[in-house]
């Protein structure tokens, strides 16, 4: 009897390292590997001309930490996370309280909205400089129409470009918030809005006692999530503005991009991008705390 | 007078409605209206809504058959199907494994696979590069199948993780209790069930590869090798100046497989999009 559970419980063993281990492996190899050799490149740097890997310790880390536009790229990207995530949380949350009213036609206003974040950036980058185009673009000739004329030109004026790029970022990822506090939103028990209303609550009151306490783990995760992403975002700052006028653009994500791709800093590129995992990591940390209990049953 | 009220607020509930339709949906349809504009007729403000069939004919031949997008559509279609046929092979077993298996460490393993998916890619795109040299592979289609393979799973995994959790777990005892083994039980049994989860977490690997560039920029040089995204970003970045008709076009070419594929998954967006964590 011992001998036959004892074989198989080995066997069990065996079958789950089959089921995960290839996963596991290949996780492994091409995502925590790269990663770590990351971390050992940015103690080096790169000569091009060579073809030579020179050891720098932690020089190239020292040159982040007194580089100019290092602390202009830590200023832009902490702006545009903490801007956009405030509008996109508030519009995401005022949106999903909207659909909870249950229009006619709402339903395929909400497959509208889900389209902007499955869309390739550089697609979305285009799409807005159209749109913002001095000479043609149709938002200044519809802003014209409620009676705003000589409009900043967006995407030159070094004053204008990080909120324009903000603005779009909204555009794009603001029914992701929606969508996460929407989906707990409709899994709440009726019972108790209907209690209250009985209770002759207004509305008002509804939302602000009930609802939002009620969808607010579900909120905090959602902007946790949008956070992280939007921090290491580089893509939407490529297709848009690539990184200019000036630095005006330029995000870490994209300060790394640049040195590494354009320039073959290759250890420079690194060492900025660790930084950025380190910052990304802490991130997913404080996210951990709010992922939901997954087996509820 | 109250049913003034309400058919005044109802009104005003459909306007704002519309709105946000329009919103949503306006900046995805002028990019189609410039697809069919001559070039010269680009300025026009605002821009004219009767399409002349000819000039929509000229600008999609150029963009699929002059800057071949027809080939770079082709070649997305190859690798994005090997990636995810790959990811789901992997995947699928593993996602199992966490969700049903009693594992030591297993929600460690499951956090850990989740925290691959908010790394900067920005972080991995030298190492890749240099990985993929060092195997020779290095401007070559496996070349970013492996690393496109290794961004895939994390998700693929996650989205799994959370269609497997959605069947009692008596369907699988039952499944024991007959004798069958764990492999056998997910094959003949689980596998069938978390179909929709297959499609769902498939679909949001394709869409992934569809919006990667950064990687397969460091990757891939050749022209006839580039995957759509890899091509667009050479193509309509903001840095290169480009025929406004054209680069609308190329634009409505790359959304267009991305349109339907998100209209295949409508009703397992919401699961798909947060990786199977939100329930």
């Amino acid at each position: 009897m011992n001998k036959i559970s004892n074989s198989k419980s080995f066997l069990l063993r065996h079958e789950t390292k089959t089921l995960i281990g290839p996963a596991i492996v290949y996780l492994g190899l091409f995502s925590v590997f790269p990663l770590l050799y990351s971390l050992g490149i940015s103690f080096f740097e790169f000569d091009r001309v060579a073809g030579k890997w020179n050891f720098l310790g932690l020089g190239n880390y020292k040159e982040i930490l007194s580089d100019k536009t290092f602390w202009s790229a830590i200023v832009v990207t902490a702006v545009m996370v903490g801007v956009a995530l405030i509008v996109e949380v508030v519009a995401g949350v005022s949106l999903a309280i909207f659909f909870g009213q249950k229009l006619k036609g709402s339903k395929f206003v909400r497959a509208i909205l889900i389209t902007p974040m499955i869309l390739n950036p550089v697609v979305v980058g285009l799409m807005w400089r159209a749109l913002l185009n001095p000479q043609w673009g149709l938002f200044n000739w519809f802003i014209g129409l409620i009676g705003i004329d000589n409009p900043p030109i967006w995407l030159a004026d070094p004053k204008w470009t990080l909120w324009t790029l903000i603005f779009v970022d909204i555009w794009q990822w603001t029914p992701f918030i929606f969508v996460v506090v929407f989906a707990r939103y409709q899994a709440l028990p009726t019972d108790v809005f209907e209690s209250a209303r009985v209770d002759g609550a207004s509305p008002l009151k509804i939302i602000r006692y009930i609802t939002l306490p009620l969808v607010s783990s579900a909120v905090v995760f959602a902007a946790i999530f949008r956070g992280i992403d939007s921090f290491r975002t580089f893509d939407l700052v490529y297709g848009l503005t690539f990184g200019g006028p000036g630095r005006s653009t330029t995000t870490l994500s994209f300060y790394s991009f640049e040195n590494g791709f354009v320039y073959y800093r290759y250890g420079f590129s690194s060492a900025l991008s660790y930084i950025m995992v380190i910052m990304a990591t802490i991130g997913f940390t404080v996210l951990l705390k709010w992922i939901p209990v997954r087996r509820t049953h | 007078m109250p049913i003034l009220t309400r058919i005044f607020k109802r009104s005003i509930s459909y306007l704002t409605l519309i709105i946000i339709a329009l919103v949503g949906i306006f900046p995805i349809a002028y990019l189609f209206l410039l697809s069919t504009k001559r070039r010269i007729d680009i300025g026009d403000v605002p821009p004219s809504l009767k399409i002349e069939w000819a000039v929509v004919v000229e600008n999609y031949k150029e963009v699929l058959f002059d800057r071949s997008y027809i080939s770079s559509t082709v070649n997305t279609l190859t690798i994005t199907s090997v990636v995810v046929i790959i990811s789901l092979i992997i995947g699928t077993p593993a996602a199992y494994a966490l969700s049903r298996l009693k594992i030591k460490g297993s929600e460690r393993i499951s956090s850990t696979i989740l925290s691959l998916r908010f790394m900067p890619p920005v972080a991995v795109a030298i190492p890749i590069l240099l990985s993929m040299r060092f195997l020779h592979v290095a401007n070559n289609r496996i070349g970013l199948i492996i690393p496109y393979v290794a961004f895939s799973l994390p998700l693929v995994i996650w989205i799994l993780i959370g269609f497997f959790d959605e069947i009692p777990t008596e369907i699988d005892e039952a499944a024991e209790i007959d004798g069958a083994s764990k492999w056998r039980t997910l094959m003949q049994v689980l596998i069938p069930l978390v179909r929709p989860g297959i499609v769902v977490a498939g679909i949001f690997a394709a869409i992934f590869i569809w919006n990667e560039f950064l990687v397969g920029m460091y990757v891939i040089d050749s022209e006839s090798l580039k995957t759509v995204p890899i091509a667009d970003a050479g193509l309509i970045s903001a840095q290169r100046p480009i025929d406004w008709n054209v680069a609308a076009t190329v634009g409505v070419v790359t959304l267009i497989p991305l349109l339907i594929g998100s209209m295949a998954i409508q009703k397992h967006i919401v699961q798909g999009i947060t990786a199977g964590a939100v329930k």
